[in-house]
């Protein structure tokens, strides 16, 4: 059965994806982190739907999800540009404006 | 091979679910007000009259709001029921949930179209991703699956970053709206990792009902074998909503975001998009796996005190009153979160926790929706005014508005007399049922601490001398009928809770 | 015969209001108007007031009276309960009065920053929720009122305070909303473990004995609710580790406010125990009695001793409220009828009292701008009347038999000596005779050294020559216009305390408005003093009522 090894792989990316957001302070590479995680979700429940017997409802999700993350990323690289123009830079731990 | 065949044979099987659209029009109001607003104003050349956004999107509000009304008058009589294949539901505790949504987006339309002109700000997106925003929320408080429970918090999460970094000439709202996407983003993956694990455990995406979580947990024997997978699935749901009601230890984005989000918008975040995470906090964990109370229960618990403690102290030592007002909604999550954690007891006081988190959530996102308008004007033109001293001599300058702020900043402390009061008082009387006597203190305690904050900066309107700095408030129409209705609600609620709270308790018996 | 006319308590209770209504459409400049409104709602609810005494049945002073009984938050089985016992109605009329008197005294004592307008509707709020504590007969509408009380209390020290006010009035509300806390955790408690059907006094006083027989309240748990009420109302009190919070709240208070800080807020968190938690959870307080006791005789010697430490007059007073409050409290830790008479009769002969001597250490303020009781001295000389008034208030205090305060000290000392006995109906043994024998030497103690601190106090302030600084400025003054001139210029600093005339060089005595606040105050004292059966009878059977479950 593939399925561990399906569920492998969604756990590595999905920790590579983790360690990405955490670590990087390149805003792009972090919202490329992200996409990593939708990406190992979708694996994931591709990999559940096939063990379910070919479950609809999984490849629907996997669907949705590939739709909501296109539209996520639409957003967030419209924010970084618009970041970006104001201060030629991209780096999230210059993000400094506010303080507490 | 077959494998991945064997979707395509089903397809046969797929039959199109039966749409109940009359269920339906609160949100097909929101969607068709979001559309018109979104291609009208992009089709037509000139733009719209001034003000004609801001009518629309509170026409399109207030007719959800009185459309949810007659749903619920239609559930006192037939009962909840689901929608659309099971995938919604229509009941108490969504409909409760879906009428504060509402009022939150009115008084954010009044407040935001006084707002848009001070900053000579013309954009009717503003409107349509607002009217978005709460069609997410709707949607998140009455899904009965966690792939609609995803859809909505998405469309929720997607609007709202885009709203945070609405300002274009304040450089502190691009950031802003950077952070949130970027943490919001963050958390919307966990989320949905934890709806995958689930998924792969139970079978199914669908909440309550037939064939649901809620039945094939129940079903011990099946749900043994992949115990862990559930648990850890569970977990991770539980992360990813706690990052959206901003809990502690996942509130870090919060200050930045609602200091730097434009005041307005901070107001309909702090109100619309907590209710509908508590919404969805509630679908999808506390009523549809009390099975696995044991597991998750703890969890709550140790979050609504970490919530309540870190949140009211830190809210302390802050010296910009919207970054105070973060922590606090900090630590009004803790209170909620009180709620639940009663509610995930079950039985009669699950119901009566139910409905202590109902009622808490419409009267804060009527408080801090006044309290908000009030920090919208204060900050003045460029939105920048938040600081303690903005305020100082308000109460001289103003004294109605400050007064109005009393009001609500007292309610919030959890004076009597007050909605605020009573929200309190339902949420330590539901943890005082449910035994939680320590979280019941400790929240009380956190209470105490949190009116320290709150009298800061009634102290600084009225007592301390000097002037407040900058041009004088001005008061302009719309917000002002916003602060007028928040707080005719919150002395009436404070003075005649009975009706509201007995809502609340209907609501929370009546469940799909 | 009981009186049906149920309208009474809730006209009397807020009736304030409505002067607050009308007060808010005046202009805050009209200032004699503003405070001509004021006076008029307290003066009306005074009436009421009067009108109750007038209406009570005294035949029938341990029943409820002008009982009104609906429903209020029927979700959560709340009740809007009111009436009135012989418990409740002294300290119910005397918050009228003192509002009335302090209304008066406040004419031309408005303190610094001014704003009348402000002080008097705080002042009416305040009255609201005093009298309103004192009538509630459900839990919830109880803590409502407790808590309505707070926040008034705050702005009054916050505003109109002292250098420290910010300190001191976040001081008060932070300890006072701490007790609250575990005091609304705990009626709560008593709520659900009762089977959550009532917040009603008198029913869950039933209902615990009911419960508690069928083995479904345990005695921990009655234990744990008690603690926690006890913990509520001990702050307020406020008892021995509990009572930091007072005297910088009384140092820094207006003077209004500390005489209603000390003549009512104080009793209510005894009022508390009384009406609450002794009546309701009887096993519990035998349990806690000997505790109460205990801290309540560490209270008056700490108290006494921390007065003798004292260099300002206000602080020592405010100390001295916390050794006569544990007079009141060690009387009800006997759990006898003879010792809470005692106590009830002490909560209001310290709020005439002590709220005279606040009264006067105010006025001493206003013309000394001083209260280092070192810099003070020969105001016999200086002011007469007033060194006279504050000789009286201190005997009084001190315990000086044929004054109001006697009656409240000694029979409380004296009930030490004979603990309450037990009741086998309810399973309370008795109390330890020894122990509380004990309490009574040290509570004797501390009756000398009231004596002395007040002795002394007075010695130094009153008596003598003026010190060289105020020489000159009284009565005594003929030719010494020079040393006027620096005395002015030493408190050029200090703030001025919106003297109307302006000529602070001047030190002149009891004025008018001081006069007609001051004389109902010294007339009770003296009339208590020589016939205190006039209150006793209308403490007595109710709280006999209470003393029977415990065997007294």
């Amino acid at each position: 059965m593939l399925l561990n090894q399906f569920l492998l792989l969604g756990a590595i990316l999905f920790a590579i994806g983790v360690y990405g957001v955490v670590a990087r302070r390149n805003a792009v590479l972090v919202l490329m982190s992200i996409e990593l995680i939708l990406n190992s979700v979708n694996i994931n429940l591709l990999a559940f739907a096939l063990r379910n017997g070919g479950d609809p409802t999984g490849h629907t999700f996997a669907l949705y999800v590939i739709a909501v993350a296109a539209a996520e990323v639409g957003v967030g690289l419209a924010l970084v540009l618009l970041v970006y123009r104001n201060r030629r830079s991209i780096a999230l731990d210059e993000l400094s404006e506010m303080k507490g | 091979m077959h494998l991945l065949l064997s979707p395509m044979q089903q397809t046969d099987k797929l039959i199109s679910p039966s749409v109940n659209w009359g269920s339906l029009t609160p949100l097909l109001v929101l969607l068709g007000a979001g559309l018109v607003l979104l291609v009208g104003a992009a089709l037509s050349a000139r733009g719209w009259a001034k003000g004609l956004y801001a009518t629309l999107t509170a026409a399109a509000a207030v007719a959800a709001g009185v459309l949810q009304f007659v749903l619920w008058n239609s559930t006192v009589h037939h009962g909840p029921k689901s929608l659309v294949g099971e995938a919604l539901v229509v009941d108490g505790p969504s409909l409760f949930i879906g009428i504060s949504i509402c009022a939150a987006l009115l008084l954010a339309a009044l407040v935001t179209d006084d707002y848009l002109r001070r900053e000579d700000i013309d954009s009717p997106e503003v409107y349509g991703l607002y009217l978005m925003a709460a069609l997410g929320g709707l949607v998140m408080a009455a899904s009965n699956d966690l792939i609609v429970l995803f859809l909505g918090l998405e469309v929720l999460s997607i609007a709202l970053y885009v709203l945070a970094a609405s300002h274009r000439k304040r450089i502190e709202s691009q950031e802003a709206g950077l952070k949130y996407f970027i943490l919001g983003g963050f958390s919307s993956a966990f989320f949905l990792y934890g709806v995958a694990l689930v998924y792969g455990a139970t079978g199914t995406t669908r909440l309550r009902g037939p064939e649901s979580i809620k039945t094939a947990l129940a079903l011990t024997v099946e749900t043994d074998k992949h115990r862990a997978l559930l648990v850890v699935g569970v977990a991770l749901l539980l992360v990813g909503l706690a990052f959206k009601v901003a809990a502690v230890p996942f509130h870090s984005w919060t200050p930045d975001v609602y200091q730097g989000a434009p005041t307005p918008v901070t107001g309909f975040m702090a109100s619309a998009a907590k209710a509908a995470a508590f919404g969805a906090l509630l679908r999808s964990v506390v009523l549809s796996m009390p099975e696995l109370r044991d597991d998750w229960r703890p969890a709550i618990w140790v979050l609504a005190i970490l919530t309540l403690v870190i949140g009211s102290t830190l809210a302390v030592v802050q010296t910009n009153v919207k970054r105070m007002l973060a922590y606090s909604s900090i630590s009004h999550a803790g209170f909620i979160l009180v709620g639940i954690e009663a509610a995930a007891h079950g039985g009669e006081s699950g119901d009566r926790g139910i409905a202590s988190v109902l009622f808490y959530v419409l009267t804060y996102a009527v408080l801090v929706s006044g309290t908000f308008a009030v920090s919208t004007l204060v900050g003045r033109s460029g939105d920048g005014a938040h600081g303690l001293d903005s305020y100082r001599g308000l109460g001289r300058q103003r004294p109605v508005l400050a007064l109005a702020l009393a009001v609500f900043l007292l309610a919030q402390a959890g004076v009597p007399l007050t909605s605020g009061f009573v929200a309190k008082f339902s949420v330590i009387t539901a943890a005082a049922d449910a035994s939680s006597y320590a979280i019941a203190i400790i929240a009380m305690l956190a209470a105490v601490i949190g009116a320290f904050l709150y009298l800061r900066i009634i102290v600084s309107m009225f007592l301390e001398d000097g002037d407040a700095e900058g041009e004088r408030v001005s008061i302009p129409f719309g917000t002002g009928a916003a602060i007028g209705i928040s707080v005719a609600f919150t002395l009436v609620v404070g003075f005649f809770p009975g009706w509201l709270l007995e809502l609340a308790r209907d609501a929370a018996t009546r469940l799909y | 015969m009981l009186t049906d006319q149920n309208w009474v308590l809730s006209v009397g209770v807020f009736l304030p209001l409505a002067g607050v209504l009308v007060m808010m459409f005046i202009p805050k400049s009209d200032e004699l108007l503003v405070k001509f409104v004021g006076l008029l709602a307290a003066l009306a609810t005074l009436g009421i007031g009067i009108y109750t005494l007038a209406e009570f049945d005294y035949g029938q002073a341990e029943k409820l009276q002008f009982a009104v009984n609906t429903s209020w938050i029927d979700v959560i089985h709340s009740r809007y309960i009111v009436g009135l016992d012989g418990l409740s109605l002294p300290l119910y009329i005397l918050s009228m009065v003192i509002t009335v008197l302090v209304m008066i005294y406040s004419w031309n004592h408005v303190p610094s920053p001014g704003n009348p307008k402000a002080f008097y509707m705080l002042m009416l709020v305040l009255q609201v929720g005093m009298a309103g504590t004192f009538v509630a007969q459900d839990l919830v509408l109880f803590f409502v009122f407790f808590e309505i009380v707070l926040l008034p209390m705050y702005f009054m020290i916050g505003v109109w305070g002292g250098e420290n006010r910010q300190y001191a009035s976040l001081k008060f509300f932070l300890y006072t909303m701490f007790g609250s806390a575990f005091m609304l955790v705990a009626f709560l408690a008593l709520f659900f473990k009762t089977g959550g059907t009532t917040f009603s006094m008198t029913q869950l006083a039933d209902l615990v004995q009911q419960k508690y027989a069928e083995g479904g309240l345990t005695s921990t748990t009655m234990n744990l609710i008690f603690a926690g009420m006890a913990l509520g109302f001990a702050v307020k009190v406020p008892m021995f580790p509990f009572h930091t919070w007072l005297p910088d709240a009384h140092t820094q208070a207006p003077t209004q406010g500390s005489v209603i800080l000390a003549a009512i807020l104080l009793k209510l968190g005894t009022y508390g125990f009384v009406r609450i938690a002794l009546p309701i959870l009887p096993q519990a307080a035998k349990v806690f009695a000997p505790w109460i006791g205990l801290l309540s005789v560490i209270g008056i010697i700490y108290g006494a001793w921390c007065c003798l430490a004292q260099t300002d007059m206000k602080r020592l007073i405010a100390f001295s409220s916390v050794a006569h409050m544990g007079f009141v409290m060690l009387g009800i830790s006997t759990l006898t009828s003879y010792g809470i008479n005692a106590a009830m009769f002490g909560m209001v002969a310290h709020g005439l009292i002590t709220g005279m001597l606040f009264f006067v250490a105010g006025s001493v303020k206003d013309r000394y701008h001083t209260l280092e009781i070192k810099r003070l001295s020969g105001m016999l000389k200086q002011v007469p009347k007033l060194g006279w008034i504050m000789g009286f208030a201190a005997m009084a205090s001190l315990g000086l038999p044929g004054l109001a305060g006697f009656w409240g000290e000694f029979p409380a000392i004296l009930s030490a000596f004979e603990p309450a006995k037990g009741n086998v109906d309810l399973a309370i043994g008795p109390l330890s005779v020894n122990l509380y024998r004990t309490f009574m030497i040290i509570a004797s103690i501390g009756t000398v050294f009231a004596a002395g601190y007040l002795l002394w106090l007075y010695q130094r302030t009153a008596f003598g020559t003026p010190t060289a600084e105020f020489a000159g400025l009284g009565a005594d003054a003929d030719d010494q216009d020079d040393h006027a001139h620096g005395a002015h210029d030493a408190h050029e600093g200090a703030e001025d305390t919106g003297h109307a005339d302006g000529h602070h060089e001047k030190l002149h005595d009891v004025g008018i408005f001081e006069w007609i606040a001051w004389a109902p105050m010294l007339a009770a004292i003296v009339f208590f003093g020589v016939y205190p059966q006039a209150m006793f009878k209308v403490f007595d059977p109710a709280v006999s009522l209470i003393s029977k479950k415990f065997g007294g």
